[in-house]
């Protein structure tokens, strides 16, 4: 078995499958508020900035900054050991929401917080598509 | 609730590598704090345990294991929270009538646990696995507290200019309190060398910023101050306490550097009637260094951004201007999320410790438990009986 076969692929929610749906045809989709405008994502009922309840999946610019990350040395799943290091990123999306991501696609040491990047999509395995982030 | 319930009775079970159930940790150290206390098991009524780990330690195993019926009993799930929410629950359970006698406390199993295979070794995971991240984690290689906790590490860098430096101060002075402690899992002497050469985890975090995987539990007795006064130990009064939870989330706005503690200890230290300044020992929970520095600033201790430079002067070893973890705390005695951060602060209080180790004069005592995914925070203020 290669160690490429092991890596996870996400298993979506009921509340996820169409983001990762979009993600697959290299898109980035967030419930947008249709009352006040502000994206919420994970997805929730309501709006938490207003109550509403007027979702409408919305496509993202995949333009953000990098909020904070980290650089993982250690290995704690075997599909990893040929991995490390890489950069686990905290992003800040230009819609709003914040998520988690790697940093891909340039030198480690060169990341830094506030840093502007643009989503990228990297397969996983068998095709499966995951948004990742580089400098813009 | 100032002044009104103390802790009488306290205790560890035996720390490291024990090879031991959590459930049998547990009880180990239940049975000594009520030794300790001079009571018997059939004087406890109640009952609050930290709840579900690998293994539930849920309050109805104690029971069962200590053979009682109790008038009160419950299970938290505060996390690293839920140590000094029970000993809170505890007061407010005796002051509504519903119990006179609260045991508290909790155990784990770590190093057993995660050495039992060389798979569970390498994984290190400690979360049921039905309660494992399923997306937005896995899938980018996102494993573990070191992760999230350093995302607030590497931030409180990039706002405050604080350095690994600071982070290391944290290391070498709790290091320095384990060597004092016989019971610390920690024995070899540690240097910023040493500190610095060590192997990265998550970076900026390498090893000596993490706390242990170790096994070891911890237990409380509460009962009102008035009862306490005639029983073996010297009471240490409940002063304050306080909670808040960031509840929106760890990643949420500025919450992995300006943390749940600012809440909780303006709480604490108002139902306590103190402040920063009256505190005489801290005993900060410490899952990683930088959590120490975010709580510094969040209890008032320094501005916002000083907590490294604090850290660095010296300001938390034993002779400090704050000594802080004064047992090696979870990055060198033991990781008990929490709980032995209140056996020590009650065990300064009580003056009985050998002068290596007594806080000179300790009358106030400050607790901070940090936890349930890193957004629930409780705070716990200590003193001796007048």
């Amino acid at each position: 078995m290669s160690v490429a076969e092991l890596l996870p692929l996400p298993e979506p929610s009921i509340e996820t499958e169409p983001f990762w749906a979009a993600v697959q045809e290299r898109k980035l989709l967030m419930p947008k508020c249709g009352k006040c405008g502000k994206v919420t994502f994970p997805p929730t009922v309501a709006c938490p900035h207003c109550d509403a309840q007027a979702f409408a999946w919305t496509q993202m610019s995949g333009r953000g900054k990098v909020f904070s990350f980290v650089v993982m040395h250690r290995v704690y799943r075997a599909a990893f050991k040929e991995k490390v290091p890489y950069v686990i990123a905290v992003i800040d999306l230009e819609e709003g929401p914040r998520i988690i991501s790697n940093v891909v696609g340039m030198p480690i040491d060169e990341v830094q917080c506030e840093m502007p990047v643009k989503v990228v999509y990297e397969e996983v395995r068998d095709g499966y598509l995951i948004p990742k982030f580089t400098r813009r | 609730m100032r002044d009104k319930y103390a802790i009488v009775g306290t205790a560890t079970s035996d720390l490291g590598r024990t090879g031991m159930d959590s459930l049998a940790l547990l009880e180990q150290a239940m049975r000594r704090a009520i030794d300790d206390a001079g009571l018997k098991v059939s004087d406890i009524d109640g009952i609050i345990c930290r709840g579900p780990d690998n293994i539930y330690t849920q309050h109805q195993r104690m029971g069962a294991r200590l053979g009682i019926d109790v008038r009160f009993s419950t299970t938290l799930t505060n996390g690293g929270a839920s140590q000094i929410l029970s000993v809170a629950l505890a007061c407010m359970a005796i002051d509504a009538g519903l119990a006179t006698t609260v045991i508290t406390g909790y155990g784990r199993n770590s190093w057993t646990r995660t050495h039992a295979s060389e798979g569970t070794r390498t994984s290190m995971e400690l979360t049921p696995d039905d309660q494992l991240p399923r997306e937005f984690a896995p899938e980018y290689g996102y494993f573990g507290a070191v992760a999230t906790h350093a995302f607030g590490a590497r931030r409180h860098m990039f706002e405050y200019g604080t350095k690994r430096e600071h982070f290391g101060a944290v290391a070498l002075a709790f290091r320095e309190h384990a060597l004092r402690n016989p019971n610390a899992v920690m024995k070899k002497p540690l240097s910023l060398e040493d500190y610095l050469s060590a192997r990265l985890i998550a970076e900026p975090y390498g090893l000596f910023d993490c706390s242990l995987v170790s096994d070891g539990a911890g237990a409380t007795i509460v009962t009102s101050l008035e009862r306490a006064k005639s029983l073996k130990q010297p009471p240490v009064v409940i002063k304050g306490f306080g909670t808040f939870n960031n509840t929106r989330g760890w990643l949420v706005d500025d919450h992995m550097i300006r943390t749940a503690a600012i809440g909780s200890s303006q709480q604490a230290f108002k139902m306590a009637g103190v402040g920063p300044k009256d505190v005489d020992t801290a005993q900060i929970y410490d899952c990683f260094t930088g959590m120490v520095i975010a709580q510094l600033e969040d209890y008032g201790f320094v501005e916002k951004g000083g907590g490294g430079p604090f850290a660095a002067s010296g300001a938390l070893r034993l002779d400090g201007a704050l000594p802080t973890n004064t047992a090696g705390g979870q990055l060198s005695e033991a990781h008990v999320e929490g709980m032995l951060q209140i056996v020590e602060g009650v065990r300064q209080l009580r003056h009985t410790y050998p002068p290596e180790r007594q806080v000179k004069d300790a009358e106030i005592a400050l607790v901070s438990g940090h936890g349930g995914n890193t957004v629930c925070h409780s705070s716990l203020i200590l003193g001796r009986a007048a």
